[in-house]
């Protein structure tokens, strides 16, 4: 055990530095992901939501497409693929791009099931006492929609940001990336990937506890 | 333009790759019911501290960090003491480890959800604990939580794709090591993304008609 202890003690002020720099650009990587598949989800939901029969085949499809193939298949696409007719991304756009396509698709899925579980009385009820449509999704509607959703938005998040270890196969210099060149510039691959591992388990497990302790009252 | 006899070519390069994925996915999938079932058994059924906080630090360590990350510990990680996996074995175990810990969550939720006079009547009646948990418990445990579980199929389908990081030969693989050799990377991609679609819409179809049917029960 002191064996395996000893290079974290011998390289640890060397390889925190680097080890801080990728977390804080896995990070950054997760939350523009978020950010634009929430974007990406909404705008899902109003073609879902629609009148228009052709905008709603089109979300279902979507939808069914972007859950069915894996979120690695996409990114390669994005950023191997397209070049191939014409269309030629940074790794970084690629990335962020790959990540919100697929998430867009469960985001608008949460919202969908959150929309549903207002029942039908609130907004009535706030169009009886003289809301317009758009105070009363706001004011009403929304809020409620926020609260049930908001945990397993959280554990969407943790998903995202355990899947932005993906990005590191098409080049983005983020924590597994890092890692992997920590590994065979110190030949020290257990203890580097164990760290690296420790990195993603310090970001994204206070928000799974977050995401517990929301849906505990919700439940009961 | 690519050809048809081109995409043939890639279609069959890909499909080399299929028989890797489905065993992975199959065994780790074997793995991950099993041990995570019985590490659910050690978690609701007994009282022991230390097994409690053992099978939660688990559970907690495998589901924050990613798999990718997870997969380069035992292949890349655990050579270097000597330890040393064939790529399919440690993509195996990595993907199984993980899914006990999906899983473990997904079965305590059934049994959590079950009313506690299920327990004390089936004592009432006489039979022994054991008896209770294996022929009361279960059975009923076992329809709420397979929605669940057959949605974590699904992703472990998907999941699979990334144990080509660890040069297991999968569809990914295979992909990947064809467009080095030509360069029909757009057509390559695609072809493998749908590869992975039509393995996965069917069992998502599943998933609908059993969280259907299950809806349906609980109301």
């Amino acid at each position: 055990m002191t064996g395996f202890l000893q290079p974290y003690v011998e390289y640890g002020s060397e390889w925190w530095p680097l080890l801080a720099e990728a977390m804080l650009n896995t990070a950054l990587l997760t939350i523009a992901g978020f950010a634009l598949s929430v974007v990406f989800g909404l705008a899902l939901l109003l073609c879902q939501t629609s009148s228009s029969k052709a905008l709603r085949g089109f979300a279902t499809v979507y939808v069914t497409t972007l859950r069915g193939v894996p979120l690695l298949a996409i990114l390669f696409l994005l950023y191997f693929g397209l070049p191939g007719v014409g269309i030629t991304f940074d790794a970084l756009t690629a990335a962020v791009l790959g990540l919100s396509l697929c998430f867009a698709a469960q985001v608008s899925e949460l919202f969908r099931a959150g929309l549903k579980a207002i029942p039908k009385g609130q907004r009535e009820a706030a169009m009886a006492v003289g809301f317009t449509p758009v105070q009363s999704f706001t004011f009403i509607i929304l809020p409620q929609v926020v609260r049930v959703i908001l945990s397993p938005m959280i554990v969407t998040f943790v998903s995202l940001l355990k899947d932005s270890s993906l990005a590191s196969l098409i080049t983005v210099n983020e924590l597994v990336l890092t890692g992997r060149a920590m590994a065979t510039e110190y030949f020290l691959p257990l203890q580097i990937y164990v760290a690296v591992g420790l990195c993603y388990f310090m970001i994204g497990w206070p928000f799974s506890i977050l995401s517990r302790r929301l849906a505990a009252p919700a439940a009961r | 333009m690519p050809d048809f006899s081109t995409f043939r070519l890639i279609l069959e390069g890909l499909l080399t790759g299929l028989s890797v994925t489905v065993i992975v996915a199959l065994a780790a999938l074997v793995i991950g019911l099993v041990l995570g079932f019985g590490l659910c058994l050690l978690r609701e059924f007994t009282r022991i501290r230390t097994v409690h906080f053992t099978i939660d630090a688990y559970v907690e360590l495998l589901r924050n960090i990613p798999a990718l990350t997870h997969l380069f510990i035992l292949y890349f990680g655990l050579a270097s003491l000597g330890l040393r996996l064939s790529s399919i074995t440690a993509a195996i175990v990595g993907l199984g480890l993980i899914g006990a810990a999906v899983t473990c969550d997904i079965f305590r939720a059934g049994f959590r959800s079950l009313p506690k006079g299920q327990i004390e009547a089936a004592l009432a009646v006489g039979l022994r604990p054991g008896q209770t948990i294996v022929s009361i418990l279960t059975p009923q445990a076992m329809r709420i939580a397979l929605p669940g579980l057959s949605n974590y199929a699904v992703q472990l389908v998907k999941d699979t794709s990334v144990v080509s990081a660890i040069a297991a030969p999968e569809i990914m693989f295979f992909a990947r090591s064809m467009v080095t050799s030509s360069f029909q990377t757009t057509l390559i991609y695609a072809t493998a993304a749908g590869l992975y679609l039509l393995l996965s819409l069917p069992l998502m179809q599943g998933v609908r008609v059993l969280e259907n049917h299950y809806g349906k029960l609980k109301a």
